[in-house]
């Protein structure tokens, strides 16, 4: 029996990594698993033989519903599973335009799968909210390989303090907040490194106006090579739903600065700080009070976290697949 | 009996209100629903809000006393001492109708994504009197852009919120070592609009609104705030705020929103006979955006009209007519 994972051609690096992750952690344990690109707008589900579930990573748009209907048609007996990675709250209220629109679009999609797992906690309470019932919904946090983050050493804290900013340059991730912020505090010692590329990247450089302490990186093809060279991570973002990079410094050991939007809410309970007012002016108060030496190591320390998050990752995939096999299906059961 | 938490909270941010606070309180304490507790905050009186407060023998009464923090951080500190799963908000100045609190909680309840309920409201004179000019916002479908331009909600005593939706809109700014912030407490005026707008562009809850004119909003000409132009200064701090949180939303509409929010200063210029001053708002305003002028034309032009009249012809005419052109349209 295979498992098969649907992902768009539009997906994102992000996807891709987990399901290699997942792929790996569960190998053993469960059957064969299989990746599958999807064009976006495709019609016909593809051919899917011998399958005990199916996965969506796609993303839900209309372009996809007749995709996904014919899927739900022809598979009426297989588990389908679809896996939220695009949408959250905060998603909604910076990108929506129509929302009864998009909330039809959701409710009908979402009523074609057995399950929807959230890829947050507060992601999960928008959805159970809004449009899956607590019957449907599981929550289970996305996780990559972490070996190259677990690896980095630990930084020993110098005259500067240097804060990284790691991701695409779009305004989801509010690198301009930091800029701002950043420049309206006097902190000379502070440094702010992005690592990324991407539409924004223009306007980001305007607002930095040559500020000698906004340093341009580039693209990370290694992002724990990059975050090695950094003292914590600012994650500023105005919709997160999981914000992974924020796990990826937990493994690396590196204190994380985070917005409270959606998933990212979940970290600082988790022992992210959390910025407060996610505005240029919080951030610059954030900024002026900001010393690196408050940030003690717990209890727990974040990288032991990563590890249990790790493997509560593949725990809760292998009973969720688990749980769906067992179940009879509904439309098995009315036949 | 006192341990239970009550269904509703009711928020009373109250600074030097000794000569109106009585009127407020009597009128919560009729509210039809009556599972509910009052959270006066007294943020800093010096005259005898306090000592009225205290004479009250009503348990569902709470006092809390603070150094003052604006209306923004009296807000705040009652809803942090909130325990109901609804909160209200009335002014220590203004009066809830009797069935006010009963209609927003059952419409909360039928209604489980409505985050905010709110009403229209009726204004009265400093005697309590009605002045025959009510407040009658668009209830239904209210989008972010309704809230920046033409704010809704439109005073500080309409709006019931589900204690539930107030959990994304808190936030803990750095420095602040008592309890969250909802409203920004760095905004002395506009800090109402702010918290509104923040809600509906960082949360999924609608605000809707149920019909009538619960609330007795009092309207003080002479205390009407003299420096327009700051009020004015300070909304576009707001604004430039808001614009870092949701800046598709201020490139699309920060025109039109300037636009009616000179247009409102242009009015409060004409109570306040300030002729001139409201012509530059109310020409500040068109050249803001037309907008207005077409999506209300009639109350428009009245501001337009009033605001040149006065100027040119002074107050003396224009106060015996007033009472029809501004009753024509919403305050």
């Amino acid at each position: 029996m295979t498992i098969y994972h649907l992902v768009d051609d539009a997906g994102f690096g992000g996807v891709n990594r987990m399901l290699d992750h997942l792929t790996r952690a569960l190998a053993r344990t469960t059957g064969k698993h299989e990746i599958i690109r999807i064009k976006r707008g495709q019609l016909s589900p593809p051919r899917l033989t011998n399958a005990s579930h199916i996965v969506s990573h796609l993303s839900v748009c209309w372009k996809n519903m007749p995709l996904m209907t014919a899927l739900r048609a022809r598979y009426a007996e297989t588990p389908l599973i679809h896996v939220e990675h695009s949408y959250s709250e905060r998603f909604v209220t910076a990108r929506v335009e129509n929302r009864d629109r998009f909330e039809t679009l959701l409710a009908a999609a979402y009523a074609l799968f057995d399950r929807i797992v959230a890829v947050s906690a507060q992601q999960g309470n928008w959805l159970g909210r809004k449009f899956v019932g607590s019957g449907r919904l599981a929550v289970i946090e996305p996780c990559v390989e972490l070996d190259d983050f677990h690896a980095v050493p630990d930084r020993i804290a110098g005259s500067r303090t240097v804060i990284g900013a790691i991701g695409r340059f779009d305004t989801q991730k509010g690198f301009d907040i930091l800029i701002e912020g950043l420049r309206k505090s006097a902190r000379q010692d502070i440094e702010v490194h992005f690592y990324g590329k991407g539409d924004e990247e223009k306007r980001l450089r305007k607002l930095a106006g040559g500020d000698p302490r906004i340093v341009f990186q580039g693209y990370a093809e290694s992002p724990a090579t990059a975050m090695a060279s950094c003292d914590v991570i600012a994650m500023p973002s105005r919709y997160e739903p999981y914000g992974l990079v924020a796990l990826e410094a937990m493994a690396a050991g590196r204190p994380v600065i985070a917005s409270g939007a959606d998933g990212l809410a979940g970290h600082i309970a988790n022992g992210a700080v959390g910025v407060g007012d996610n505005t240029p002016d919080g951030w610059a108060r954030a900024l002026n009070e900001l010393d690196i030496n408050d940030f003690r190591r717990g209890a727990v320390s974040p990288r032991k976290q990563a590890k249990e998050a790790e493997q509560s990752f593949a725990d809760r995939w292998l009973r969720l697949l688990g749980d769906l096999r067992e179940q009879p299906h509904p439309f098995q059961m009315a036949a | 009996m006192k341990n239970l938490s009550p269904v509703a909270s009711i928020v009373v941010p109250a600074y030097n209100a000794a000569t109106t606070i009585r009127e407020t309180l009597d009128s919560l304490i009729d509210q039809t629903f009556p599972d509910f507790e009052i959270i006066v905050v007294d943020d800093g009186s010096s005259d005898s809000t306090v000592a009225i407060v205290k004479g009250y023998a009503d348990p569902r009464i709470r006092l809390i006393s603070q150094a003052n923090r604006g209306l923004a951080g009296a807000h705040n500190t009652g809803i942090a001492a909130a325990r109901g799963a609804y909160i209200g908000f009335c002014d220590a100045d203004d009066l809830w109708l009797p069935e006010k609190l009963e209609l927003h909680i059952r419409h909360l309840q039928e209604k489980p994504d409505v985050g905010i309920s709110f009403a229209g409201s009726s204004m009265i004179d400093r005697d309590g009197k009605p002045v025959g000019i009510n407040q009658s916002p668009k209830l239904t479908n209210i989008t972010a852009a309704d809230v920046f331009c033409r704010n809704p909600i439109g005073n500080g005593s309409a709006a019931v919120i589900r204690s539930e939706a107030l959990e994304g809109f808190g936030y803990r700014p750095a420095g602040e070592t008592e309890r969250d912030w909802w409203f920004d407490e760095n905004f002395r005026q506009s800090d109402d609009i702010e918290g509104w707008l923040r809600f509906i562009v960082t949360q999924d809850w609608k605000i809707e609104g149920i019909p009538g004119h619960l609330t007795l909003y009092r309207i003080h000409i002479g205390g009407l705030s003299a420096n327009v132009e700051k009020q004015f200064a300070t909304w576009l701090a707001m604004r430039d705020k808001l614009a870092r949180i949701a800046p598709n939303l201020i490139a699309r509409h920060g025109d039109r929103a300037a636009a009616y929010q000179l247009r409102y200063l242009a009015r409060r210029c004409v109570s306040m006979r300030q002729g001139r001053t409201a012509l530059g708002f109310a020409l500040r305003s068109l050249k803001a955006s037309r907008r207005p002028f077409i999506e209300e034309p009639v109350k428009s032009t009245v501001t337009l009209a009033a605001a040149t009249f006065i100027a040119l012809a002074g107050d003396g005419i224009y106060s015996q007519i007033e009472t029809r052109l501004l009753g024509a349209g919403n305050a």
